[in-house]
């Protein structure tokens, strides 16, 4: 070979494959591609259907009702002080948002298979650009969320707390969306390679979703299996969101603490592994 | 030494054939149990090593080479020669199992034409998500747009979904993206094989320009070997994963083609008992003898053959006469020539007939002789008995698209300015 080892490449490609995946540098210099994605999946999303994005609104109201009815009316579980609506919208609109992140983002490899083995661009673009377009979703939701509020605020007996805890209720929001990114990633490794996980990703999600305080208040639950519940990462911050927001919920700094050392453990963990397996995974996807 | 743009050290990659990770957990859970806590034998490599014995390919192996900046490589080879899996190791979707590529400058790989389009969405999106994922920044798809469009012809369908595109309108915009990307080193795996004549001829002059004027690398695989004399000037001939031949692209070519060419150029027999034939005639001998200087080069549409033929004749005081039939590949027939007829007693009987040279098109073709008594009856159609292959040769010609029709006569053909402006 004539070259001599002190020649710098721009790149090197080995068998090895890092751990830590692309620079921020190759990141920002495909930010078109990852503001191209976040478009696509979203004119995908609502290409020929009647009502269009009216869907992002639809669906919480429409689950709202049935939550109302279900758990309100036939059931007949308490939401303490606070109006069932509101109590149930929070939780769903929240809920939305870990359910789409996570089941959204578990099917990476499968689902761009076609994609990845033509071309080669940061394979975290994908996830990321889906998380993204979710993020929009609650964004409207949300809004809309806030606008429930005012109406109870203003033309009901109903009293908001203070608007010192919104601060608290976005960094729920910024908690849960790392939480169900890192569990997508390690799910989309996981996927990759053993399509049968991808019904595992369903059904967990569906029973979670009963460990989860969304339709009811951790106060109605038992003290004695209250355990169960405070196992769980995302109780914490479902409580911490509906109190910020309702000035309704049972949590402790400690519980808090737990749950952020726990997604950003996951979502370390998961970003080492996405980094680490991706580019091997080409070979069996 | 600086202007290396690519250097590709021993590299190889090893696939498992058959599904060794078995895809489903329960499987692969079970095989974990039974080989690391049992510590018996695999239960699934054993099912498959005793139907198919061997476990792994080396689709690439032990391959180096140099790419220098500015050098056109056409990577040359059968199917399963390992060229697209360099390409893909090249463009980093798939890693070596060792070795290592080394390089400098942007990449872009266009190892299929309209990778990341979606047909749900317009031709003007699509050109921007297609840009995009080809690694192209926003500011450079504006700054390219009008000429996209303009390249691609398909101006007034831009604000349609391109799933009501017709298969070809889709192939040139797609095409019309990826010839407006500006890497330093460019990825092209038989992108060409899309669209029709007239578009190819398009492509192939666009990316001889990319390659000409602006000093771009490129790895090339194609399959035209016409393509890959004209656009590149190095080449690399892989075989079953390793190099067979690196250099000069026009040598590299010559090699490959005159260890491919699956020609049927001769057969004989020794005795009439094992000949092909019947009661009347059984064939001793056919065979093709090409008319040229050197043995090693490719037939190619220059060369004159000469078809000569023996065979047993049973029949005493017959008038014989034998029909050259000549089909392309396709089952077209080209010719159908008679011999003249011979009154023919019992013994050998040979002939002997030549296909000038710069008469047929290229492709492949096949010779079927036929024995006739009488000028009438058929005695004998010996099919498909001799085979061969023409390359392309256009000499100064800068079109590379296929050339039509099923002969190219080299004709007395002029032309002549008998007015001028000027005079």
């Amino acid at each position: 070979m004539t070259t001599g080892t002190d020649t710098k490449w721009d790149w090197e490609i080995k068998e090895k494959t890092s751990w830590l995946g692309s620079s921020p540098a190759e990141f920002w210099s495909y930010r078109h591609l990852l503001v191209g994605l976040v478009r696509r999946d979203f004119l995908m999303g609502y290409q020929q259907t009647v009502l269009g994005p009216l869907w992002v609104l639809l669906q919480p109201i429409l689950t709202l009702i049935t939550y109302v009815l279900v758990f309100g009316k036939v059931i007949g579980i308490s939401t303490g002080t606070v109006p069932p609506v509101l109590f149930y919208l929070a939780g769903i609109v929240l809920w939305t948002l870990f359910n789409d992140g996570f089941t959204g983002t578990s099917a990476t490899f499968s689902e761009n298979a076609h994609i990845f083995s033509k071309v080669y661009f940061p394979r975290l673009l994908m996830p990321v650009a889906r998380l993204v377009g979710y993020l929009i979703s609650f964004g409207i939701q949300f809004g809309f969320l806030v606008l429930v509020l005012a109406y109870y605020w203003l033309f009901t007996s109903w009293r908001a707390p203070s608007a010192f805890g919104l601060p608290l209720a976005l960094l729920v929001i910024l908690l849960i969306s790392i939480q169900s990114l890192g569990l997508g990633l390690l799910f989309s490794v996981l996927t990759g390679k053993y399509r049968d996980i991808r019904f595992f990703v369903g059904l967990g999600t569906r029973l979670l979703l009963f460990l989860t305080p969304v339709f009811y208040p951790v106060q109605h639950v038992a003290p004695k299996s209250r355990w169960l519940l405070e196992l769980n990462p995302l109780t914490p911050l479902f409580e911490l969101f509906r109190w910020s927001l309702l000035g309704q919920g049972i949590v402790t700094p400690g519980q808090v603490l737990y749950s952020v050392s726990f997604t950003l453990g996951l979502f370390l963990l998961a970003l080492l592994t996405f980094n680490k397996q991706g580019d091997k995974l080409m070979d069996v996807v | 030494m600086s202007d290396i743009a690519i250097q590709i050290e021993n590299l190889s990659k090893l696939y498992r054939l058959g599904t060794i990770g078995t895809g489903s957990l329960r499987q692969d859970m079970q095989r974990w149990w039974t080989t690391s806590v049992r510590k018996k034998a695999d239960p699934y490599f054993q099912v498959e090593s005793a139907k198919y014995p061997r476990q792994s390919l080396w689709a690439l192996q032990d391959v180096s080479f140099e790419v220098k900046q500015g050098e056109v490589w056409g990577l040359v080879g059968n199917n399963g020669a390992g060229k697209s899996t360099l390409l893909k190791i090249v463009s980093r979707i798939v890693r070596p199992t060792q070795g290592v590529v080394r390089g400098r400058g942007r990449i872009s790989s266009l190892l299929e034409v309209g990778t990341g389009f979606q047909p749900e969405l317009t031709g003007r999106e699509n050109v921007f998500l297609s840009g995009y994922i080809l690694g192209m920044s926003k500011p450079e798809i504006r700054a390219r747009f009008d000429e996209i469009v303009a390249f691609s012809g398909i101006e007034k369908f831009l604000d349609t979904p391109v799933k009501r595109y017709s298969s070809g309108m889709y192939v040139r915009l797609a095409f019309a993206v990826a010839a407006h990307l500006e890497p330093d080193i460019l990825i092209l795996d038989e992108v060409l094989a899309v669209g029709d004549a007239e578009f190819q001829k398009k492509c192939l002059g666009k990316m001889r320009e990319v390659s000409q004027n602006t000093g771009r690398t490129i790895l090339f695989v194609s399959h035209s070997m016409q393509a890959v004399t004209n656009l590149c000037n190095k080449g690399l001939w892989l075989q079953q994963g390793k190099v067979r031949a690196l250099g000069e692209v026009s040598q590299v070519v010559n090699q490959y083609l005159a260890d491919t060419q699956q020609s049927n150029l001769s057969q004989s027999w020794s005795t009439p008992e094992t000949a092909p034939g019947n009661d009347f005639i059984r064939f001793k001998r056919v065979q093709i003898i090409p008319q040229q200087i050197s043995s090693d080069a490719p037939l190619d549409i220059r060369v004159p053959l000469t078809v000569k033929f023996e065979f047993w004749n049973q029949l005493d005081d017959t008038l014989l006469s034998t029909n050259l039939v000549l089909f392309s590949n396709g089952g077209e027939c080209i010719f159908d020539v008679p011999s003249a007829a011979v009154v023919c007693q019992q013994g050998v009987v040979a002939g002997e007939c030549t296909i000038p040279g710069n008469f047929l098109n290229d492709g492949a073709y096949y010779i079927s002789l036929f024995v006739v008594k009488d000028t009438t009856t058929a005695l004998y159609d010996f099919e498909n008995c001799l085979s061969f292959e023409l390359e392309d040769y256009r000499g100064d010609i800068k079109w590379y698209g296929k050339w039509w029709g099923a002969v190219r006569p080299l004709l007395p053909f002029s032309l002549t300015q008998t007015e001028s402006v000027l005079s």
